[in-house]
């Protein structure tokens, strides 16, 4: 087992990085909403949003519902940002970072975007009140039916490194990336991650036909907590697909940390783009098209990438 | 540090397990009962069974959730409202259970198992990735259909509708006529 | 971490869940006894994997059947109790008395 020290100084770490890349994607969703709807951005403006937003929740009265479930209601939004600083413990920014020992990243990230779903309900079952429930309904359907092209998906990179550690995935990049190799990754990953963090077209659980869905009964720090937590899980998927199919921290001139920063910032203006482009699907669609279209096509990932190696490898 | 990580496991899983029961909010006893399968992956992961402690949390995660669907379906009193225990055969279940535990920690404790000759070496994952898909295809492959045939029969009993008309028809309590 | 402290924490686990499925009237929580059970009985198999033969993987696939068969209870454990529950509208077992006496 790893120390104290290095154990404290690496959750300090990922604590500034998804601090950081939350506050990033505030200000990209501020500023691709505005560019979409052809409004003008001030630059400072648009800079310090994320200092005001946070100054204007803190400063918001807090409001309960009758009888909620307290201990969870408080379990959530803390389970949801543990999960997104565990996930990323896996996830190598720079070839001098190691595994924190885990052999079978790809299976852990895995486990933790399936506790996502228990983050999610517990939200919105705490509250003891109508429209955080039927959120929470929502995301349970919505998990479930992200959750198989997801592990697929990523399964289907790990074939090329014949490894389920992450760090080996990026390694088994150097030549070429995962989103040239496999055409159908990337893009199922990315809408099974938008899945993961409920944002944009999957944005279902507090979606604003519920009043807000689990959001509705929060307000003040918990409010906060909650959406920091949701982004910092987008960050941390985003993260992941930068490593597992962009090539992570490989790249010619710059240093690792700055291209896994780089594609990692790419691949959340892709999904906060998404947010602002594409209309939020009605969960009976998504459900159809996950189980009927992305398993199939995310099968079809699966076993283009083992044919790719098989026929690569000298028998 | 390992040690104490493992006691602290232990513990937790044993005492979710025992939260199960005696909890009043329905959804509460599905996570508590989570609580004590995520401490069980831990110690699975612990023992070098990673990807099995992993697929472990995985799986639990989603049957959990579904199981905290399922009781507030069932049960009059999900959220905990009104203390209840809704129990029979109280005492002979207590005394069963003691009784398990008695016999098959005695079995544990007291039996002679072969001594370990080597530890797990090397990368256990892909070793168990071989042995899935090499000696052990036929187990592989028999889990697989069992799977299929559970769902193709789950959907087949709870399906909504049947072949001879809808699966609510003739819904009476026991008792009446 | 020895082998008798994990199989006695097996048993403990197996205990509950006897308990539980022996004692609670409600149909989920016979299963939440079902499951502790097998989880007593995927951390015996693990361990027992783990201290006595770790050198060769076959000793997982016990507890991968193990947990193909948690999965499988539990998905027709289900199904059998929205049937039972749409054909008499019981969703305790003392509900179902019609073999009785």
């Amino acid at each position: 087992m790893i120390s104290y020290g290095r154990l404290l100084g690496e959750l300090a770490t990922i604590a500034l990085v998804l601090l950081a890349g939350v506050y990033a994607t505030v200000v990209i969703d501020l500023w691709a909403g505005r560019m979409v709807a052809r409004a003008p951005v001030r630059a400072f403006r648009a800079l310090t949003f994320p200092i005001r937003q946070t100054a204007l929740f803190l400063l918001q009265q807090r409001a309960t519902t009758e009888r909620p479930d307290a201990p969870l209601w408080a379990l959530a939004p803390a389970l949801l940002a543990a999960i997104a600083a565990a996930s990323l413990l896996v996830i190598p920014f720079s070839s001098q970072t190691s595994a924190a020992g885990i052999e079978s990243g790809i299976v852990y990230f895995g486990a933790l975007m399936a506790l996502v779903m228990i983050a999610v309900y517990l939200n919105g079952w705490s509250a003891n009140s109508v429209f955080p429930i039927i959120g929470g309904y929502r995301f349970i359907a919505e998990a479930l039916s992200y959750e198989m092209p997801l592990a697929l998906v990523l399964i289907g990179a790990a074939l090329p490194a014949q490894s389920l550690s992450v760090s080996a995935i990026v390694i088994s990049q150097d030549s070429l990336w995962n989103v040239i190799r496999q055409p159908l990754g990337l893009p199922i990953y990315l809408i099974a991650g938008l899945g993961v963090a409920f944002w944009g077209p999957l944005a279902l659980p507090d979606a604003a036909d519920l009043a807000g869905g689990t959001e509705s009964e929060l307000s003040g720090v918990q409010l906060l907590l909650w959406r920091t937590a949701r982004i910092a899980v987008l960050v941390a998927v985003a993260a992941m697909g930068a490593a597992v199919f962009l090539g992570g921290w490989t790249g010619p001139w710059l240093p690792g940390a700055v291209w896994m920063t780089l594609k990692t910032i790419a691949l959340i203006f892709i999904m906060v783009g998404a947010g602002h482009l594409v209309a939020r699907v009605r969960l009976e669609r998504f459900v159809l098209v996950a189980w009927t279209v992305l398993i199939p096509l995310a099968l079809l990932d699966v076993f283009a990438a083992g044919a790719v190696v098989l026929a690569g490898s000298p028998r | 540090m390992r040690v104490a990580l493992f006691w602290m496991l232990a513990v937790a899983s044993i005492v979710s397990g025992w939260r199960v029961f005696r909890t009043d909010s329905m959804v509460r006893a599905a996570y508590w009962l989570m609580a004590s399968f995520v401490a069980v992956g831990i110690i699975m992961v612990q023992l070098d069974a990673e990807f099995l402690g992993l697929v472990l949390i995985l799986m639990m995660a989603g049957e959990m959730t579904i199981m905290a669907v399922f009781m507030v379906m069932f049960m009059m009193n999900p959220a905990g409202l009104n203390p209840m225990m809704m129990v029979h055969q109280h005492r002979a279940s207590i005394v069963a259970g003691v009784l398990a535990f008695v016999g098959l920690a005695g079995v544990g404790i007291f039996a002679r198992f072969p001594e370990p000759t080597l530890r797990a070496s090397g990368q256990v994952t892909a070793q168990l990735g071989h042995e899935l898909l090499g000696d052990s295809m036929l187990i592989f492959e028999t889990a697989g259909v069992a799977l299929l045939a559970t769902m193709i029969g789950a959907l087949a009993i709870a399906g909504a509708t049947g072949r001879f008309g809808s699966a609510d028809e003739g819904s009476q309590e026991p008792g009446e006529a | 971490m020895s082998r008798e402290v994990l199989l006695v924490l097996g048993a403990a686990l197996f205990g509950i869940g006897v308990y539980g499925a022996l004692s609670q009237q409600s149909f989920v929580m016979i299963m939440m006894g079902l499951e502790l059970m097998v989880n007593g009985a995927i951390v015996a198999a693990v361990t027992l994997w783990s201290r006595a033969a770790a050198h060769s993987p076959k000793g997982q696939l016990l507890a991968v059947v193990f947990m193909t068969v948690m999965a499988v209870e539990a998905a027709i454990g289900f199904a059998l109790v929205t049937n039972v529950f749409r054909i008499r509208r019981a969703d305790i077992t003392e509900k179902l008395k019609a073999l009785r006496g």
